[in-house]
């Protein structure tokens, strides 16, 4: 395709110039690769080029060139392989080597679609994209060569240099050789391009394989351990990496032993044969039992002496079948609002599993746990401090990545502690007591006030913000934290329990956070799944810890901030109806503050009447929002959904919330179909029980107040909802 | 050759035909026919539920709720033949929220309240 030229014939004459003039296979020995002459200036003209034409001019045409002329593949890893064999003593060689790594690193820098894109981006990133897999799949299998060993090996001199005396080269050089293991993790296949066939070699898998045989994860793992003494300033591309490692990759699988995971494998192809044919019997239930030619046609009666026409066989069976498929005829869609794409969020998606083969399985288990031994505390309290003293090398996306990162490592200390257990305990023949348990020290360096502070923080500024991607990460971060420091609190360690009831002290004192939960589960409106599952999952682990330790420490007290003027105008009202409330007068003397002034005081803390808060239409519709994925859900968030909705009607005796027909639907449709859950398993009778007593309810409901038939529709109005509910208006509230 | 004078006149004029308006289901005026408080809409819906929607309580709960589910749609398959079900609901739920319904909504609960020598039917 040279016909259209995308990039200036001037430009690709120089740049095609200087690779072949850097040298190749044309010696006597056509398997040997013969340098140019001065392939060491060709190696710094062509950064130059990279630097001042499309740096400068933020255009792609040297890279896109540098692609098309293969430099990676057919020069710079077998020049590195030279290097390798035989010049590593020589002072040249090692300098053309570097140079090497110094076109690496920006040739594989990692290209998204974003929102500044020119023409010219447009034209070249897709093709870069494509390049680049080439280029991963290069470095990982290149020959006999380990090139990531060869990439640690050049900046191992620098590395070897104590911090005080390592120079600007030497950090850059360190710099380097971070990059490219970090643009390594990143490059994956697009997966929306054709597939090729062989994008095995360049999967997560691969990657994860070849940073364990090349000696990278060992490399991590010392820089980690020693991030605060000798390695200051690669904190940053250091969590990174490991973000990109980790991302997606589900810690229950990670840390199955062979025969578990041997056996779920069995379990998933069984449960997916099963439920293939599940669906296939649901298919032969309504299945033509004659040729789609016999012509059966039937009247639906309707009011009026109106009738409706359905046609096909199926409808002769029941009313259910017939009304659907008069609904499935109909061709008119209601056109639903397109969401809006969140900028550069391709390589950063942490929401798409990533699945790994065993191999890869077992190595990166080896290396997180390695890595929550020594690296956790050190790295993370380390990237924290970078994070909050907006120390230059930390850019926006970090922020992300910390917090996601964290909570990832969280969940696998607590799987691999209760992995842990469990093998301990069959070794000691089922007696737990002989156990000498660990503390929770390993991970200690992100359960701190300062952690949570600054949680606290970047969760408001990202609700603020509408930021849901980074809110995402956040959230699960937290849930991490509550889940590892409800575990704490049971430990059989004094000190472990301690800690963990002073944080959980910590962590339920504000009512900030308290009334921050609820914002979240309010607001969700359509920042898709992955969201939705992270902001359900906070709000029923947050929810059933807060009932655990308000229980157990009945005279709770939080701190609760209020706008001084709102305070005192609903302190006038309140105190009318409520005696106790005395306390609240005494603010009336601060009746000249300011009205951006705060009141802070303690007062004790009611679960009863926080989780009441829960206990609305926006909240049940987001849970109504993820149920509605319930095909997809697996039995931990099934039960999760159950349990809300078992709160909502059950505990907090607001089963008119979930009376709307288009719940009801959803309702029926999970269980009696057509797509109903898988009925053999357990969750689906504690479904069946819960609907069928919802709808019980509503039946009765029905009799009682025949004004639901139009209600039904509709979400319900705070000020009908008690009368609905209880059949009589609600008595403290005074209306006029 | 008069059309030489540029005036036009025997041009041919070109009427541009309007689009058939699609029907919109709305809250509408008690006259239309797909709005909400038409007669097709939820005075019928009050009416027919009070004869033809009966359950058999206890025991009976999904097939109770089948009955309710194919009472609603066939509903608005009258109402509102375009949309399909799911969509329907949805539509309609938004429409719950304008001001004018609301305040309907309202006084069709106050209606069933127990009132003196009130029997509201």
């Amino acid at each position: 395709g040279h016909d259209v030229q995308v990039v200036d014939p001037d430009v690709r004459n120089c740049v095609y110039g200087l690779v072949t003039a850097l040298g190749g296979f044309n010696g006597e020995n056509a398997d040997q690769y013969v340098l140019g002459d001065d392939a060491l200036a060709c190696l710094r003209d062509i950064k130059r080029w990279l630097k001042l034409y499309d740096e400068k001019n933020n255009r792609m045409d040297v890279a896109r060139c540098l692609g098309e002329a293969n430099l990676i593949n057919g020069d710079l890893l077998p020049i590195l392989s030279l290097w390798w064999a035989s010049g590593q003593n020589s002072k040249h060689m090692t300098r053309i080597a570097l140079a090497c790594l110094e076109l690496l690193v920006p040739l594989t820098w990692p290209v998204e679609f974003h929102s500044q894109m020119t023409v010219n981006h447009h034209r070249h990133t897709p093709y870069i994209q494509q390049t680049q897999v080439q280029y991963k799949r290069g470095i990982l299998r290149s020959g006999g060569l380990n090139l990531l060993r060869a990439v640690i090996r050049i900046s191992l001199p620098s590395m070897a240099t104590p911090r005080s005396e390592r120079g600007t080269r030497d950090e850059g050089i360190l710099k380097l050789m971070l990059y490219l293991l970090r643009n390594i993790a990143i490059i994956s296949p697009n997966t929306r391009l054709a597939a090729e066939g062989d994008e095995e070699e360049t999967s997560r898998s691969a990657t994860i394989n070849a940073f364990h045989e090349q000696d990278a994860f060992a490399l991590l793992l010392t820089m980690c351990s020693n991030v605060g003494e000798d390695f200051n300033l690669q904190d940053i591309p250091l969590m990174e990496t490991l973000f990109h490692t980790v991302k997606g990759v589900n810690v229950e699988k990670l840390f199955m032993d062979d025969e578990q995971r041997t056996a779920k494998r069995t379990d998933e192809l069984s449960d997916l044969l099963k439920k293939e044919s599940l669906v296939r019997r649901e298919y032969a239930k309504n299945a033509p039992t004659r040729h789609g030619r016999f012509g059966t046609m039937i009247w639906v009666k309707r009011d009026d002496a109106k009738v409706s026409t359905v046609s096909g066989q199926g409808v002769l069976r029941d009313d259910q079948t017939t009304l659907q498929k008069m609904d499935e005829s109909k061709k008119w869609n209601k056109p639903r609002p397109r969401r809006r794409q969140e900028d550069v969020v391709q390589n950063n998606n942490f929401n798409m599993p990533a699945h790994l083969n065993s191999e890869a399985t077992k190595n990166l288990r080896t290396f997180v746990e390695e890595f929550l031994d020594s690296g956790f505390n050190p790295l993370f309290t380390h990237v924290r401090k970078a994070i909050e003293r907006e120390a230059e090398r930390v850019v926006p996306i970090n922020h992300r990545q910390f917090f996601y990162t964290v909570g990832w490592f969280l969940e696998a200390e607590r799987v691999r502690r209760a992995r842990q257990l469990r093998h301990r305990t069959a070794q000691n023949g089922g007696r737990t007591k002989d156990i000498e348990p660990d503390s929770y020290g390993l991970v200690a360096g992100v359960l701190n006030q300062e952690t949570f502070i600054s949680l606290n923080r970047a969760m408001q500024s990202s609700l603020d913000n509408k930021e849901w991607e980074d809110l995402n990460a956040q959230m699960r971060c937290f849930t991490q934290i509550l889940l590892t420091v409800q575990e704490m609190a049971l430990s059989p360690l004094e000190e472990d329990q301690e800690i963990a009831e002073n944080i959980q002290n910590r962590i339920f004192y504000e009512e900030t956070t308290h009334d921050r939960i609820l914002t979240i589960v309010r607001g969700y409106k359509d920042q898709g799944f992955g969201y939705l599952d992270a902001c359900t999952e906070l709000a029923h682990v947050f929810l059933r810890m807060l009932e655990r330790y308000s229980k157990d420490n009945v005279d709770m007290q939080i701190r609760s901030r209020r706008k001084a003027r709102k305070r005192q105008k609903k302190a006038a009202q309140v105190a009318e109806q409520e005696g106790e409330d005395v306390d609240e007068e005494r603010d009336s003397e601060d009746e000249d503050m300011e009205e951006a002034a705060q009141v802070t005081k303690e007062r004790s803390f009611d679960f009863k009447r926080f989780s009441a808060k829960f206990c609305n239409q926006s909240c049940v519709d987001t849970f109504i929002a993820f149920t509605g994925f319930y095909r997809e859900l697996n039995s931990e968030q099934l039960k999760r959904a159950h349990r809300y909705f078992y709160r909502i009607a059950f505990k907090q005796e607001m089963t008119v919330l979930l009376f709307r027909v288009d719940i009801i639907s959803l309702f029926y449709r999970m269980i009696k179909g057509p797509g109903s859950m898988d009925p053999n398993k357990s969750v689906f009778k504690e479904w069946e029980e819960l609907v069928r007593q919802v709808i019980r309810r509503l039946v009765k409901k029905l009799d009682q107040r025949p004004a639901l038939v139009t209600e039904l529709l509709f979400s319900k109005i705070n000020s009908t909802v008690y009368y609905l509910e209880y059949g009589h208006e609600k008595q403290t509230i005074s209306t006029y | 050759g008069d059309s030489a004078l540029g005036l036009g006149l025997d041009e041919e004029v070109k009427v541009a035909k309007k689009r058939q308006p699609v029907a919109k289901l709305d809250e509408g005026r008690a006259d239309e026919q797909a709005s909400l408080l038409s007669q097709p809409g939820i005075p019928k819906l009050r009416h027919t539920a009070k004869h033809k929607l009966k359950f058999k309580g206890k025991g009976h709960e999904f097939k109770d709720a089948a009955r309710l589910l194919n009472f609603y749609q066939l509903w608005l398959d009258d109402l509102f033949p375009r949309a399909k079900f799911a969509d329907g609901l949805t539509m309609i739920e938004k429409l719950g929220h304008s001001k004018r319904i609301q305040a309907m909504r309202r006084e069709w609960i106050d209606e069933e309240k127990p009132r003196l020598f009130d029997s509201s039917g």
